[in-house]
């Protein structure tokens, strides 16, 4: 028993030194990204993406799985498409005229872009909070039922005002507001709008929710209390992060994935991603030398 | 170190009081600016006003009417005919010459009945037929003068004598004798807001006009509107950005600024020579307004419409609303008041405009009040401009007093679209 | 071999923070080397006064250590280092511990050698010294000259002379049982050698650590406790 356990450790060992590969030292795109883009039972998946705005393209051959109730977060460099990629999950991107998406994007096995998945459908399944915080200028209260009310999720006004609070729970902000729910969403600081903003997003049970830079309009207090809420909302959703905070990114999320200029070089735990990244180039961006 | 950098602090020092004087100066220029346009407004109020006050009163003279059935010649009021042959005209003749006996000869007997207006007849038969029981009696009327009378007696107290021009000195006695008797008084002008034009001065009224720039601009904003703020939801929301809808931008741009009377050929060529609506009437005035309004009400409900932060779509769009539900429940509402605005400064423009409705008959002399959209009228502009060019010395007063009609009816509008706007409007 | 470009930045004087500690660090690494070098050389030639000199400096490379570990935890406050530059901050931190903990051992060498110049010189156990002192300090050297060039492969290599060391140790120690066994009367002195043979052996296991600093600094990897590669 002993023994087995002893040969196991070292095995795995080995292991664990045969696959560190040599970092790579070529400021080349890698054909693949490098590192981990794939995991067992992914949520989502994301196969030979490209994305075109108009004659230019904005995201090269992406290939990368989303994990069941992971935090990933995308780094890089300004317009290195990461928004770009996370508003193509849920089909965000429709709204551009000039933009066309390539690849095959698949949320539980069923393809994102197919005819027969409908838009508003796919975006009651994949929430989206977004940089700065744009609560309806409606009452708390609307702002919250807004989705629900859309969808039909609560058939009378008890229900619909369970949905509000557990939502507003969830997102942390009921304690802050559960006394004035019929005042405007607009009059709360920019920490709690950005809260009512989460709040709003999971009240249609999302099975994943992109945040594209959520924290880039607060002070660090209401950054904190978000990525507080992340942690724990990463308990029951899937989350995609897009984030200019490397130190967010170290913070909040199990997976970094890191773009530049439109190609994924690499995808890892963020751990070693922080302290060890396997491409020069993410290496140049983490450490903060050149751009 | 220290003395460069002193030298820099002298020559900021310097610097800042050239441009503190250039900002000074460009103040003083505003400042002027303001102060000529405040002038040449209070100058054209003042004139207006001087001008127009006088057209709300009315001089009018006692007088005892005897219902005298012989002089009418009336033996059954029933008889509609005989009611409208009747020489009520007559009656205030009587009546005058009953007044003054000592008038004989047939030119002063003249002047004596034209003391009264000329349509003085009118409103006795109108007395008369409300009032059956009048016919053989008599009452004590106060009958509207003539408007030369009008005009004299309103003059009587100036600076610079009164004005004499068509009352000769006998009529000027009789008037002082009136006077003298307490039987010529200025009352509120009733007419001028009760009744349409009239060739008498003292018979014309506004009513008739306004009542027609009322049921024009109904049409034109129930047509206008809806149909501007489709247009331009369907331009900015839904359209696709190519050549097409490029060129129909282009094109609305360009109508805003084609002149108005274009529309007026348009429209007659379009509303009256091919679908055959009748001329002059409400219906096809406001038809040619919507035409002229729309470029005006597109364009400033798209710029409504983009001033919604895309935030906002955005988040709607997130939530999963389709993307009908994101124009109605987040753009529009939050477009409205932009929206209202540019409706209503489209309504006021057509309001004022005169130059369209010219070509579809609508500059023709109408008596009656219009009660519908098929009758024929004129609009209050257009009142301004026949009156301008009237010759009766009166009839100068009345077009300053229309011009402040029209003014106080675009004032009421601007003040709706300023409540409405702060009504609607929402903070974000 | 790996690069860390460590003078690339866009915050210049990032670059100069991280030279900074690594230049400090191997200044560090220097004094404790001639601490070393001439704790063994007092040793040998029976020097208290070189010995009184070793005894001295040694504070001196406690308060570098102090300066050093501040700069580090400045630097990591001020610039949140990561990747590359969070592994240089942490293999230095590291390396200036191992570095203080062989200038203690330098010290306990040096003490030895004063209670041996009291003594008396004695013949026997001066060789495996010299022997054992040559390998540690050649190692020290090769760790000190595989951080200031980055180089792991130089680090791995003269991980494997720990080996040597070790071996060396062990029979010197045999050795040493013999000579007091043979000879009791100079058990208390063989003792002294043997405690500075024991403060060699430690020398070298800090020189190891610092070349695992050295390969974790430069891979990304941590190799302690861990079989070498290409080991049997």
């Amino acid at each position: 028993m002993v023994n087995k356990l002893v040969t196991d450790t070292a095995e795995m060992l080995e292991e664990k030194t045969a696959s560190r590969k040599a970092v790579v030292h070529s400021t080349a795109y890698p054909e693949q990204a490098i590192g981990s883009p794939f995991v067992k039972n992914p949520k989502m998946s994301m196969r030979n993406v490209d994305v075109f705005y108009g004659e230019k393209q904005a995201i090269f051959n992406v290939n990368v799985d989303i994990g069941q109730n992971e935090v990933i977060a995308m780094i890089g460099p300004s317009g290195c498409g990461k928004s770009t990629f996370l508003r193509s999950i849920n089909r965000m991107n429709d709204t551009v005229d000039s933009c066309r998406v390539k690849g095959e994007l698949t949320l539980d096995g069923e393809d994102i872009y197919s005819a027969k998945m409908d838009p508003v459908a796919l975006r009651a399944r994949v929430g989206m909070v977004f940089q700065k915080p744009n609560p309806f200028p409606k009452s708390i209260y609307d702002n919250v039922s807004y989705g629900p009310r859309l969808h039909g999720l609560a058939s009378r006004r008890a229900e619909l005002d369970e949905i509000v609070e557990m939502s507003l729970h969830r997102a942390g902000l009921w304690e802050e507001v559960k006394d004035r729910l019929d005042q405007p969403g607009t009059g709360l600081s920019g920490g709690q709008q950005q809260r009512l903003c989460i709040a709003r997003a999971i009240a249609i049970s999302p099975e994943v929710i992109l945040m594209d830079e959520p924290c880039s309009a607060l002070d660090p207090i209401a950054t904190a209390k978000i990525e507080e809420l992340i942690a724990e909302l990463s308990e029951n959703y899937t989350i995609a992060i897009v984030t200019h905070s490397m130190q967010q990114a170290a913070r909040v999320s199990h997976r970094t994935a890191y773009f530049h200029l439109g190609h994924l070089v690499e995808v890892n735990d963020t751990e070693k991603v922080f302290t060890a990244p396997e491409h020069e180039l993410t290496e140049a961006y983490i450490t903060g030398r050149f751009g | 170190m220290t003395e460069s950098k002193q030298s820099h602090t002298a020559i900021i020092q310097r610097s800042l009081a050239r441009r503190y004087r250039a900002e000074k100066r460009f103040r003083a220029y505003g400042l002027m600016a303001i102060t000529f346009g405040l002038l040449c407004v209070a100058l054209l109020f003042t004139d207006i006003i001087s001008k127009g006050y006088k057209a709300f009163l009315q001089t009018s003279i006692q007088l005892n009417i005897t219902y005298d059935a012989d002089v009418l010649g009336i033996s059954d009021l029933n008889n509609k005919q005989q009611v409208a042959l009747a020489d009520f005209q007559g009656l205030v003749k009587k009546s005058l010459q009953a007044r003054f006996p000592d008038v004989t000869g047939r030119k002063e007997k003249r002047d004596l009945v034209s003391l009264v207006s000329s349509g003085a007849g009118y409103d006795l038969r109108d007395r008369l037929i409300a009032n059956p029981q009048l016919l053989g009696n008599t009452e004590t009327l106060w009958l509207s003068a003539d408007d030369d009378i009008d005009t004299y007696y309103k003059s009587m107290g100036d600076e610079n004598g009164a004005f004499t021009g068509r009352t000769s000195e006998m009529r000027q006695g009789w008037i002082e004798t009136l006077k003298q008797d307490g039987d010529i008084k200025l009352g509120l002008n009733r007419v001028f807001f009760t009744h349409g034009d009239s060739r008498e001065p003292e018979q014309a009224g506004i009513w008739g006009a306004a009542m027609g720039s009322l049921f024009t601009l109904i049409i034109t904003l129930s047509l206008s509107f809806p149909i501007g703020v489709a247009a331009a939801v369907y331009l900015e929301e839904f359209a696709p950005r190519n050549r097409w809808t490029d060129l129909i931008e282009v094109n609305i741009n360009n109508l805003a600024a084609v002149p108005s009377i274009i529309f007026g050929l348009l429209g007659l060529a379009i509303f009256i020579n091919f679908f055959h609506v009748p001329r002059s009437v409400p219906l096809v005035g406001g038809l040619v307004l919507t035409l002229m309004t729309l470029p005006t009400i597109i364009i400033s409900s798209r710029a409504s419409i983009k001033a919604v932060p895309p935030s906002i779509r955005e988040a709607a769009i997130g939530v999963g609303a389709s993307p009908m539900q994101v124009v109605l429940h987040h753009v529009l509402p939050l477009a409205m008041p932009g929206m209202l605005t540019g409706a209503i400064i489209g309504m006021a423009q057509a309001l004022g405009e005169t130059a369209p409705l010219l070509m579809i008959g609508m500059v023709a002399f109408i008596v009656d009040i219009p009660g519908g959209f098929t009758e024929p009228a004129t609009v209050l502009p257009v009142q301004i401009f026949l009156w301008a060019d009237s010759p009766e010395r009166a009839f100068v007063e009345k077009t300053s007093a229309a011009i402040m009609v029209l003014l106080a009816f675009l004032i009421m509008m601007n003040t709706l679209a300023v409540v409405l706007r702060k009504r609607l409007e929402r903070r974000w | 071999m790996d690069k860390l470009n460590l003078d690339q930045h866009i915050s210049r004087q990032f670059n100069e923070d991280l030279e900074e500690i690594k230049t400090s660090m191997l200044e560090m690494g220097g004094l404790v080397e001639m601490q070393v070098g001439d704790a063994i050389r007092a040793l040998e030639d029976a020097d208290s006064g070189l010995a009184e000199k070793v005894i001295e400096v040694e504070s001196r490379i406690d308060e570098m250590e102090m300066d050093i570990d501040e700069t580090c935890t400045t630097l990591i406050a001020r610039r949140q280092p990561a990747a590359s530059d969070l592994r240089l901050v942490t293999a230095v931190s590291k390396a200036i511990r191992d570095l203080e903990r062989i200038g203690d051992e330098a010290q306990k060498i040096a003490k030895m050698a004063i209670h041996l110049a009291e003594e008396g010189v004695a013949p026997r156990g001066y060789t495996e010294v010299r022997h054992i002192g040559n390998c540690v300090r050649k190692m020290l050297n090769d760790s000190l000259d595989a951080f200031s060039r980055f180089d792991a492969e130089a680090a791995i290599a003269t991980m494997k002379d720990d080996r040597q060391v070790d071996m060396d140790y062990k029979s010197a120690l045999r050795e040493m049982i013999t000579y007091m066994m043979e000879d009791p009367r100079s058990i208390s002195r063989s003792m002294n050698i043997l405690w500075a043979l024991r403060s060699l052996e430690r020398i070298g296991d800090h020189a190891k650590n610092i070349c695992e600093h050295v390969v974790y600094l430069v891979q990304g990897r941590d190799i302690r406790h861990r079989k070498l590669d290409g080991d049997s």
